[in-house]
């Protein structure tokens, strides 16, 4: 059962790694937080996150398998959580607020003000 | 000719991948299905629903059912063409091999006879081929098609069209333009980042389908890149025969120094004699293994020059550990069992060369990485569907003002290309459960409910296609959808029926082969009725009106 969860866990830091970039882009930081905007400080840390998961997952990969067999894995998950990452913010953006929920709002002029 | 380099790759793009995308979707799509071909062999072959078989002993069953062989009446129908009249009573066995995967209930045998009497080539021989229950020696009936590794799987790269190898230059012409598109694809792409979480799917069909193209192609972009060319390496011999052509007399010196070098020999020294233990030889090739720390069952063993004092035996390892090929061949004499030579650690040009063919066949074992690759090639369906939908929704309405019927044409190929091949297959699992299981040659009538079916959504796709020429949506999408959510829930259905096989009872067993095979094809209906439902909207112009009314709150946004 060991290799499985380390696997099922790779999966999900690839997810979470690929949220955080695709909310380090202001369009979709927009789809999830309308009434922030979000600073160049925030938008570095999101991305060291992501890049920081990333490696999570690879090293999880490579915990289980063989080399070449962990890289092929890993390069299949990125299109899955890319593909999971993109229908989400396609359907249910608001799903990924959690994800950023310790970020606190800065309040966009005009917006912050009616909400 | 081009106003830009990026132009002149738009037209690539466009035109070739249209033209070669209705290929490419067949490869696709099958090769996806063929991750899976051994799971679809069980579903089509009740009687096969067992679990995975190491190889059986050779010498007490495999041995007597190898000597009750007989060369197939196809092959000798071929050998009395080339040799131009009728052949020899006798026709001397050469070898004999058994094959087996991880995933395999039935165990595979071949053997090999001369002809004698063929005097262009000297080394003129025919095959036998039977497949075996490897837990009783049972021979299954040849009237079973194995769906998934004798159907679908040669469908993805040879489309069945066997006259001259036409269908694997077909494939590998396709897979190379699939190079080109991927690259030109790249080029033309102008947000490649900014856009690649982007799919807008209440937006304008053109742009919709165009964010899922980019989307599915950028994505899986690695996928696609190594399938295509991988697929081109794997069948290279095929598409660079020089070994058979030009360079013929080299190869076979080649050969025949190889031999010599080995001490594996390349042609029987015609003094008869007796086959020792090959199950010694199994156990000894295992323990060899077993000490390099490679653990793992036999895949495949071959017998040569049967009856010879050159026979020998090669045993080759099944590899479920790594990507490449492996093997670690170990060769052992014949008539006394000693050992002639083990393989050495391949080459580094050997290593490429089987770590990409190993990527695309996937021996392994790894049931994450296989669903993995279905998602791979599914992505890569519908960065082909999307395609084709791109280019009709671009030019439908120029083409409805022109009076042109080219976007018709273009739409109606690519319904039975998309959802005509679904539709196909699972009418083909549908015949399958329901012919009768004594039916003479039953596999020819479910390869015909295959071509029948998929013959009768072209007919409706171009029936039905006719709004396409008044820049309408052609309803056959939507039709077809539904088709594909009958047939498939049907399957499932007949499946229960035929065998008591019901997804509670496979589940309950955790009987994956089947279990998994019905649970997909639920989630194949579930996606079509949702795809169907979707379809209706866009034909109402519903989606389109959501999509007006709430512009000018998306463009405050913007």
């Amino acid at each position: 059962m060991r290799d499985p969860a380390l696997l099922a866990v790779a999966a999900i830091c690839c997810i979470l790694s690929f949220s955080w970039l695709a909310l380090a882009m202001d369009v979709h930081w927009q789809q999830v937080r309308e009434t922030s905007i979000q600073t160049i400080g925030v938008k570095r840390m999101l991305r060291v996150l992501a890049v920081v998961a990333l490696g999570v997952s690879l090293s999880l990969c490579l915990k289980v398998d063989h080399g070449s067999m962990a890289s092929l894995v890993w390069v299949m998950l990125l299109a899955l959580a890319a593909l999971i990452v993109t229908f989400t913010l396609s359907w249910r953006p608001r799903v990924l607020a959690p994800l950023v929920a310790w970020i606190p709002n800065v309040p966009r002029a005009g917006v912050g003000a009616s909400s | 000719m081009f106003q830009s380099f990026r132009m002149s790759m738009t037209w690539l793009h466009t035109w070739f991948g249209l033209v070669i995308g209705y290929v490419l979707m067949v490869c696709f799509f099958f090769g996806a299905l063929s991750v899976f071909d051994r799971e679809i062999d069980r579903w089509a072959i009740p009687e096969t629903r067992f679990e995975p078989q190491v190889l059986p002993s050779f010498d007490k069953m495999l041995l007597p059912i190898f000597e009750k062989m007989e060369p197939l009446e196809e092959e000798l129908d071929a050998a009395r063409d080339r040799v131009g009249g009728p052949l020899p009573e006798s026709k001397p066995v050469m070898g004999y091999s058994a094959y087996t995967t991880h995933r395999d209930p039935v165990l595979m045998m071949f053997s090999e006879y001369a002809i004698t009497n063929n005097p262009d080539d000297p080394r003129d021989h025919v095959h036998g081929y039977i497949t075996i229950d490897p837990r009783s020696g049972a021979q299954l009936s040849d009237e079973q098609l194995k769906i998934g590794s004798e159907f679908f799987y040669p469908l993805h790269y040879s489309l069945h069209l066997h006259w001259a190898n036409l269908g694997y230059w077909i494939v590998g012409f396709a897979a190379l333009v699939m190079l080109a598109a991927l690259v030109s694809g790249v080029v033309m792409h102008r947000k490649i980042f900014r856009e690649f979480f982007t799919f807008r799917p209440n937006k304008q069909a053109q742009r919709s389908a165009l964010d899922l193209h980019n989307l599915t192609g950028v994505v899986a972009l690695p996928f696609h890149f190594f399938f295509a060319l991988t697929g081109l390496i794997v069948f290279a011999s095929i598409y660079l025969p020089v070994g058979e052509t030009m360079f013929e007399d080299v190869a076979l010196k080649q050969a025949q120094e190889e031999a010599a070098a080995t001490g594996l020999a390349f042609d029987p020294a015609g003094v008869p004699a007796p086959l020792a233990s090959v199950d010694a030889m199994v156990v000894e090739a295992k323990r060899r293994w077993a000490a390099r720390d490679m653990t793992g069952e036999v895949g495949f063993l071959a017998v040569n020059h049967i009856g010879d004092a050159n026979s020998y035996v090669s045993i080759y390892r099944a590899g479920t550990d790594r990507v490449t090929l492996t093997g670690q061949g170990i060769h052992f004499k014949g008539s006394t069992g000693e050992i002639i030579r083990e393989d050495p650690p391949p080459s580094a040009v050997e290593g490429v060369t089987d770590f990409m063919t190993g990527l695309h066949l996937q021996h392994f074992k790894h049931w994450m990485l296989r669903w993995l690759y279905v998602l791979g090639g599914l992505a890569g369906c519908v960065c082909i569907a999307t395609g084709f939908i791109f280019f009709v929704e671009k030019r439908k309405r120029a083409h409805a003002k022109s009076g042109s019927s080219g976007a018709r044409w273009a739409d109606a190929v690519a319904v039975s290309t998309v959802t005509g091949i679904v539709i196909a297959a699972a009418g083909m699992l549908v015949g399958n459960r329901l012919l009768p299981t004594d039916l003479p040659d039953r596999g020819f009538w479910e390869e015909s409910v295959f071509w029948l079916s998929w013959l009768a959504a072209f007919v409706h796709a171009a029936i039905r296609s006719a709004p396409v020429q008044q820049a309408r949506i052609s309803p056959a999408w939507r039709e077809q959808c539904w088709a594909i959510a009958v047939l498939a829930v049907g399957a499932v259905v007949l499946n229960w029926i035929t065998t008591g096989d019901h997804l509670l009872k496979t589940l309950g067993e955790a009987y994956w082969p089947v279990a998994g095979f019905d649970l997909a094809l639920l989630a194949a209906a579930a996606l079509a009725v949702f795809a169907a439902r979707r379809l209706r909207l866009r034909e109402i112009g519903a989606i389109e009106q959501r999509e007006t009314s709430s512009g000018g709150a998306e463009a405050a946004h913007a």
